[in-house]
């Protein structure tokens, strides 16, 4: 204290900056909530905080943060779905309700553990397609949020993104049918 | 698919997207005639494109309260021997109820944990093993453990109902209680933490949610060793996201290595317990900062806001004990809350700091005197006879020595606060010669002056006496309001 330069504040607002980014990162979860849940998104605020302090205490910058931010929530969401026993659900619909289901975009959380394993086959073919699927899906940012954490145009997140989704539409279609 | 097909289809889809021809097979064959895997792969995703509906349209908003949630037990459901009366909050490890025991017809509190606490075997193993060791904990400081039940593949924990208010609901309602009350609320605290730790045991989340103020006063700790059992013990450094759903409320009270993705030890807690006691004596965090990540940033890189700033009538020897609590480095702290009660024992009783402050002005006052009295002495010497040049001699001497010995209570008071007692007791009786030797000087003088002087005799006499009466009434009392409470 006292002296020109705190080493301490580079650290403090960087902190900050993560926190107002993690911060909105979960309000975009909460939008639609009844009110009365800020308190779980204050929590998983601090889970994907203390996920990225074990992981990666050193965020070079906001981008890379936002990648890892976002991994983290793709984590949380399908270890609760897991642990909901999101699997034994998602294997027993058939295949036309399955349809339906994707379509109409019910009962995701039973989907999510097949999504996420559909997601890392992605990620071996198109890494950054899986990034854009984290960040547009998982943490729920727009086209030009997704635009801005990849460093792409708008109008390239929109295209990529309807591939993904199409891809991933298949592949979660399709393992149904085995 | 090698990566310059796919970088073929990926170009092509987004064309189709983008020119949307109207025979898409014409299309395609005109495009990628050459490649019929790429064709086929184009033709099927953006045929699936089409059908994908909503598919992936909503980010799991709304399915994300329900997975951080577990849905609450309603009234009257019966678990096992157990009958759900109300909830009573919500943990890190799932909700708490209130239910009546129907064998032994007593209110437990009974903790449900997360199913998603409880499905890897592994941590399963580690809750039995942690509730175990936490119902061996029997301390008058401490919620007990009665038993760890499992129904239809659940885990419930039975403890014991603490009926009262947290901590937490205390500092937020209640006025900063008296410097005496948070020293006993300290004590208790480090008490009943250091029964644990001698067990060998760690809370790991020690926050003021986590302890309890009964209708009569005492406190007691909740959830010990459970708090943050989800975290690995086999291995130190394991990363904690390959365990499935952990939920910590807030890093405000992680010592810097947990925040760093260590396990802690008893030290971990001795951080809290600082940020702890801390809080409950200045209302407000040591790290204080807007979010709490930036707290969680000050934990790690800056100095706590000095306690004394905050709260300057803590006695000295507590506002130690947090300084001690909240170093940065573990081998700094106490090693365990057991060298924190011995600490906050040794010091009975407390000083106040403002009758400290008291106590030293009139040290100070006093010496000044001194100085006065020899300064008086050496002008009555002038042009009176030997016997003034004796008296000068006397008071020299005494004052010299006097100031000597006060100005050694006054060091000590600020260098070694824990032997002012003794020294202060040593120093009793050669204070009080040397007061009276001067006020006998003084007197002496104010005789020879009084018929030269009358009116500058009468000032010397009453500043003898003076001396006198502050050693024998004033000291007593700012040294008792000091030091003897």
């Amino acid at each position: 204290m006292g002296s020109g330069h705190d080493p301490s504040h580079d650290a403090d607002e960087l902190a900050k900056a993560v926190y107002q980014e993690l911060h909105r990162v979960a309000a975009s979860y909460m939008r639609r909530e009844r009110q009365g849940q800020t308190l779980q998104a204050t929590a998983l605020v601090h889970e994907a905080y203390l996920r990225l302090a074990e992981s990666d205490p050193v965020w070079t910058d906001r981008q890379h943060f936002v990648g890892i931010a976002a991994r983290s929530m793709r984590q949380i969401l399908v270890e609760r779905a897991r642990a909901r026993g999101a699997q034994k659900r998602w294997g027993g619909m058939n295949r036309v309700t399955l349809s339906e289901t994707l379509v109409g975009a019910a009962h995701e959380d039973a989907m999510l553990p097949a999504l996420d394993e559909a997601l890392s086959r992605l990620e071996q073919i198109d890494p950054e397609q899986a990034r854009l699927v984290e960040l547009r899906y998982f943490v729920g940012y727009t086209n030009e949020e997704t635009a801005d954490a990849l460093g792409l145009s708008p109008a390239t997140v929109k295209r990529r993104w309807a591939l993904a989704r199409a891809w991933l539409f298949r592949e979660l279609s399709g393992a149904a049918a085995g | 698919m090698t990566p310059a097909n796919w970088q073929r289809v990926r170009d092509l889809f987004e064309r189709v997207l983008e020119e949307q021809p109207a025979d898409l097979d014409a299309w395609l064959a005109r495009e990628a005639g050459d490649s019929p895997d790429v064709r086929d792969e184009v033709r099927s995703l953006v045929d699936h494109h089409s059908r994908a509906g909503r598919f992936l349209m909503e980010a799991p908003a709304e399915r994300f309260a329900s997975l951080l949630d577990d849905e609450p037990l309603a009234a009257g459901h019966v678990i096992g021997p157990y009958t759900i009366v109300r909830e009573l909050g919500r943990g890190g490890m799932g909700r708490v109820y209130l239910a009546t025991d129907s064998r032994l017809g007593r209110s437990v509190a009974l903790k449900a944990v997360a199913p998603r606490l409880t499905g890897d075997p592994a941590n399963r193993e580690r809750l039995r093993r942690e509730a175990r060791a936490a119902a061996g904990l029997s301390h008058p400081g401490i919620c007990t453990v009665y038993a760890l039940e499992e129904y239809e593949g659940d885990l419930f924990i039975a403890a014991e109902y603490v009926d009262g208010q947290t901590l937490r609901q205390e500092l937020l309602s209640a006025p900063r209680p008296a410097p005496a009350e948070i020293l006993r609320t300290a004590r208790d605290v480090a008490a009943a933490l250091a029964s644990a730790h001698a067990r060998g045991i760690v809370h790991r989340d020690l926050k003021p949610e986590n302890v309890m103020r009964t209708g009569d006063g005492r406190v007691k700790i909740l959830d010990f060793g459970l708090a943050r059992a989800d975290a690995p013990d086999d291995d130190p450094r394991a990363i904690r996201v390959t365990q499935a759903g952990m939920m910590v409320g807030t890093p405000g009270y992680m010592a810097p290595e947990q925040l760093s993705g260590e396990r802690g030890d008893a030290r971990a807690d001795v951080f809290a317990y600082g940020v702890l006691i801390y809080e409950l004596a200045c209302g407000a965090h040591p790290f204080a900062s807007s979010t709490a990540l930036g707290v969680a940033a000050r934990i790690l890189h800056s100095d706590a806001t000095p306690i004394d700033a905050l709260c300057p009538a803590l006695p000295a020897p507590l506002a130690a004990v947090v300084d001690r609590c909240l170093r940065k480095s573990p081998a700094e702290r106490f090693g365990s809350a057991a060298e924190i009660a011995t600490a906050l024992a040794e010091n009975r009783p407390s000083p106040d700091r403002a009758a400290v402050d008291w106590w030293r002005a009139h040290q100070g006052i006093i010496i000044a005197l001194y100085f006065l009295a020899s300064l008086f002495a050496w002008m009555i010497k002038e042009g009176a006879g030997s016997l003034a040049v004796a008296v000068f001699g006397v008071v020299g001497v005494a004052a010299t020595i006097g100031g000597i010995l006060r100005g050694h209570l006054l060091f000590t008071e600020q260098v070694n606060a824990r032997g002012l007692v003794a020294e202060r007791r040593r120093m009793e009786r050669a204070t009080l010669l040397v007061d009276a030797v001067i006020a006998v000087a003084l007197v002496v003088d104010s005789a020879l002056l009084s018929t030269r002087r009358p009116l500058e005799a009468v000032l010397i006499a009453s500043l003898g006496v003076g001396i006198v009466l502050a050693k024998l009434v004033l000291e007593r009392s700012t040294s008792a309001a000091a030091f003897d409470r």
